[in-house]
C-alpha cells in the first residue's frame, strides 16, 4: 500500500538534490556560538546550517530546539554532529570553541591548551570544507599571571595580559594552510559597535549614524581612531581639537574606556557575553555570503602595513566579499595610533614565536 | 560650546511622542532572552523592555543586547526590577517562574508560578493598563487563566502561547517525514499546551489535499506509517530537549516572536492559541485551551469555529477536565 507521501507527491523526473549553496557552520555551541546561530538563521543568511561541538547531548539538545523552531525560519537544513562530516561545503566556518583559563594556569599553558584544540579543529573543518571562509570568534580573555583568577577579577590588575582571538587568528590561519584572506578573526568588530552605540547615545543619536572605528589589537590595547570619528561627515575632531585626549574638558576617552570596560562588566553581571558578539558575527556574515563588500574592522593578517614586519593579526577596516578579505582600507593615523599598533604587533609576535606545533 | 551642541541643532519644539509599538518581556532566563532576541532580529518594536527580579543579571542582559544595537531596529533598550519601566507598552510577554526540571510535568509548576504571578499581574497593570498580555510561563494555559483573572483584563486581551509552539513543531515533524518546508504542511494541534494535546487529524493537509483522505488510518493504531507516533513525538519534544541540554529556548522564543508580530502588524492571522473555550466543544468551565484564533493589533478578536470529531471533542472535554481539577484547588 503506498504510503500518503507517495499518493501525495509526484517527484519529477530528472531532478537531483543540489549541494548547499549557503552553508554556514559554528563549531562550538556554548552561548557565543548559538548566539551567532540564532542571528544568522533570523537574519535568512544560509541555506543550511551546520553545528558541531565535543559535548553530544548539549549539541543535540540544542539542534533539536532550533529544528523546533524550523517553521519560523527560511533555513531548511538544520544538522549537527562531533563528526565534521556534517560541516562538509559550508562557505563559512564560525569558530567559537575554546578553554578558558583553570585556576593557577600560567599564560603559556592557557595558550598552548587553546592551540592544541585549535589543532584537533581547524584540519577537520579545512578537509571537509577547502573552499570556506573562517571566522575566528573564539576570546579566551585575560589571564592573571599570580594567582590564576579569571578574567572577571582582571579588570585593572597590572599583571594581566591578554589573550585575544588575534592570536588564534594567527594559529587558525597557520594551521588551517589557507591564503590570509579567507582567515578573519572577529577582532574589534564588536568593539567598534559598542563604541558606536556609546558615542550616539551621548549625542541622542542611532549608533549606525555615528561612525568611528576602533582598530588594532582586540581588547584593553585597542585604538579609537579619534581623527575620523564623524556624523554626517561633520568631523568630531574638527569641533573639539582635544577629543579622546586626556586634556579634553568633556571626556570623550571615557567611552572608549567604557567600551574596553563593557565586556567584563557584562561578564560579572551575567556571567558572559554572547547576544552582541552573535549579531556582530551576523553582521560579518551578512558581507560575506551576500558578497556585499562592505568595510568592516576586523582582524586580518597585517605584515607589511603600518611599519608591521610580524606575521600577527590586527584589526583594520577590511572589505569583505564572498572571497573573504578582498581589500584593507589605508587608513590615516596619527603617529601616536601607529605606535600603538606596533606596540600590540609586538606583544603578539613575542606570544606568538613560543608556540608549539603550530 | 559642547561638541554636541557645536554639531547638533535641535529643531522640535514639542515634546517628543513616546514609543508607539513598546514590547515588555517579564523574565530573562533563557525563554526571555530567546523572545527579546526573536522580537529584536524581526524588527518588531521601537522599545524593548526588561523586567526580573535578579538585578544583575537583568542588568548584564539589557547591556549585552544594547552592545549589539548598531546591528538593530530597535533604538530604546531598557530594563528595571521596578515595573514603571514597563510603562505605555502594547504587548507584554510573561515568561517568568519555574520552569520544569529533567522529567518534571507542566502542571506541577503551577502554585509555585502563581504565587509569582500575583506579584507580577498587578504590576504590568497598573502601567499599562490597555495592553495586551501574553503568557508563556508553564503550565500556560492554567496560568493565562490566572493572569485574566488577576488582571481584570477582558479575555481577548490575556492570550496563552499555548499549543502555538505544539503545531510548530508537528509542522516542523510532518515537513521531514514529506520532505517539505513546514510552513506548507498544514496540521493543528489544540488544547492543552503539554501531554493531552489533541491532533486534528482531519485537518492535516498540504495544498488543500487532507492527508486523512489519502490514509484513512492516520492517526489511529492501524496507521501502517505510525502518524501517531508524530503527535507523540510533539509531547516528547521538550522533555527531549530538556534532557538534552537543560532547558528550551530558542523554538518558544520564535514562536512567541510570531505571536508578536500579528498582534503589532495588526495581521489577523489564525494561531493556535491558549483562550477561553467555556461554552465551546462541550467546556462548562472557565478554562484556558489552545484552538485557531485570530489575532490582530486589539488582540484575540475571533475564534475559528473547528469541525471536530467526537473523539477529539472528548479529548479536549478531558484536558479541560484535568486543567479545571487544578485551577479549582488555586487560591487567587
Amino acid at each position: 500500500m503506498s504510503s500518503v507521501l507517495q499518493k501525495l507527491i509526484s517527484p519529477l523526473p530528472g531532478t537531483s538534490t543540489e549541494p548547499p549553496r549557503n552553508k554556514v557552520t559554528v563549531v562550538g555551541v556554548g552561548q557565543v556560538g548559538m548566539a551567532c546561530a540564532i542571528s544568522i538563521l533570523l537574519r535568512d543568511l544560509c541555506d543550511e546550517l551546520a553545528l558541531v561541538d565535543v559535548m553530544e547531548d548539549r549539541l543535540k539538545g540544542e539542534v533539536m530546539d532550533l529544528q523546533h523552531g524550523s517553521l519560523f525560519l527560511k533555513t531548511s537544513k538544520i544538522v549537527a554532529d562531533k563528526d565534521y562530516a556534517v560541516t562538509a561545503n559550508s562557505r563559512l566556518v564560525v569558530v567559537t570553541a575554546g578553554v578558558r583559563q583553570q585556576e593557577g594556569e600560567s599564560r603559556l599553558n592557557l595558550v598552548q591548551r587553546n592551540v592544541n584544540v585549535f589543532k584537533s579543529i581547524i584540519p577537520q573543518i579545512i578537509k571537509y570544507s577547502p573552499q570556506c571562509t573562517l571566522i575566528v570568534v573564539s576570546n579566551p580573555g585575560k589571564y592573571h599571571i599570580w594567582s590564576g583568577r579569571g578574567k572577571a577579577s582582571c579588570v585593572t590588575c597590572w599583571c594581566c595580559k591578554p589573550f585575544t582571538v588575534d592570536i588564534l587568528t594567527y594559529v587558525t590561519w597557520k594551521l588551517s594552510g589557507l591564503p590570509k584572506h579567507r582567515v578573519i578573526g572577529s577582532g574589534t568588530n564588536l568593539d567598534s559597535a559598542r563604541f558606536r552605540f556609546m558615542m550616539a547615545e551621548r549625542l541622542g543619536i542611532h549608533a549606525s549614524s555615528f561612525n568611528g572605528w576602533v582598530l588594532g589589537e582586540h581588547g584593553d590595547t585597542s585604538v579609537p581612531v579619534w581623527s575620523g570619528a564623524n556624523v554626517a561627515g561633520v568631523n568630531l575632531q574638527k569641533l573639539n581639537a582635544e577629543i579622546g585626549t586626556d586634556a579634553d574638558k568633556e571626556q570623550w576617552n571615557a567611552t572608549h574606556k567604557a567600551v574596553v570596560d563593557s565586556a567584563y562588566e557584562v561578564i560579572k553581571l551575567k556571567g558572559y557575553t554572547n547576544w552582541a558578539i552573535g549579531l556582530s558575527v551576523a553582521d560579518l556574515t551578512e558581507s560575506i555570503v551576500k558578497n556585499m563588500s562592505r568595510v568592516h574592522p576586523v582582524s586580518t593578517m597585517v605584515k607589511g602595513m603600518h611599519g608591521i614586519g610580524e606575521e600577527v593579526f590586527l584589526s583594520l577596516p577590511c572589505v569583505l566579499n564572498n572571497g573573504g578579505v578582498s581589500s584593507v582600507i589605508n587608513v590615516t593615523l596619527t603617529e601616536a595610533e601607529v605606535a600603538q599598533l606596533k606596540k600590540s604587533a609586538d606583544t603578539l609576535w613575542g606570544i606568538q614565536k613560543g608556540l608549539k606545533d603550530v | 560650546m559642547a561638541t554636541k551642541d557645536k554639531l547638533i541643532s535641535h529643531v522640535l519644539k514639542e515634546q517628543p511622542v513616546g514609543s508607539r509599538n513598546k514590547v515588555t518581556v517579564v523574565g530573562v532566563g533563557m525563554v526571555g532572552m530567546a523572545t527579546a532576541m526573536s522580537v529584536l532580529l524581526k524588527d518588531l518594536c521601537d522599545e524593548l523592555a526588561l523586567v526580573d527580579v535578579m538585578e544583575d543579571k537583568l542588568k548584564g542582559e539589557a547591556m549585552d543586547l544594547q552592545h549589539g544595537s548598531f546591528f538593530l531596529k530597535t533604538h530604546k533598550i531598557v530594563a528595571d526590577k521596578d515595573y514603571s519601566v514597563t510603562a505605555n507598552s502594547r504587548v507584554v510577554v510573561v515568561t517568568a517562574g519555574a520552569r520544569q526540571q529533567e522529567g518534571e510535568s507542566r502542571l506541577n509548576l503551577v502554585q509555585r508560578n502563581v504565587n509569582i504571578f500575583k506579584f507580577i499581574i498587578p504590576n504590568i497593570v497598573k502601567y499599562s493598563p490597555n495592553c495586551i498580555l501574553m503568557i508563556v510561563s508553564n503550565p500556560v494555559d492554567i496560568l493565562t487563566y490566572v493572569a485574566w483573572k488577576l488582571s481584570g483584563f477582558p479575555r481577548h486581551r490575556v492570550i496563552g502561547s499555548g499549543t502555538n509552539l505544539d503545531t510548530a513543531r508537528f509542522r516542523h515533524l510532518m515537513g521531514e517525514k514529506l520532505h517539505l518546508h513546514p510552513s506548507s504542511c498544514h496540521g493543528w494541534i489544540i488544547g492543552e499546551h503539554g501531554d493531552s494535546s489533541v491532533p486534528v487529524w482531519s485537518g492535516v493537509n498540504v495544498a488543500g489535499v487532507s492527508l486523512q483522505t489519502l490514509n484513512p488510518n492516520m492517526g489511529a493504531e492501524g496507521d501502517g506509517e505510525d502518524w501517531k507516533a508524530v503527535h507523540k513525538q510533539v509531547v516528547d519534544g521538550a522533555y527531549e530537549v530538556i534532557r538534552l541540554k537543560g532547558y528550551t529556548s530558542w523554538a518558544i522564543g520564535m514562536s512567541v516572536a510570531d505571536l508578536v508580530a500579528s498582534i503589532v502588524k495588526n495581521m489577523h492571522k489564525v494561531h493556535p492559541v491558549s483562550t477561553l473555550v467555556q461554552g465551546m466543544y462541550g467546556v462548562k468551565d472557565e478554562v484556558f485551551l489552545s484552538i485557531p484564533c485570530v489575532l490582530g493589533n486589539t488582540g484575540l478578536t475571533d475564534v475559528i469555529n473547528m469541525t471536530l470529531k467526537p473523539e477529539e471533542e472528548k479529548q479536549l472535554m478531558k484536558s479541560a477536565e484535568t486543567l479545571w481539577g487544578v485551577q479549582k484547588e488555586l487560591t487567587l
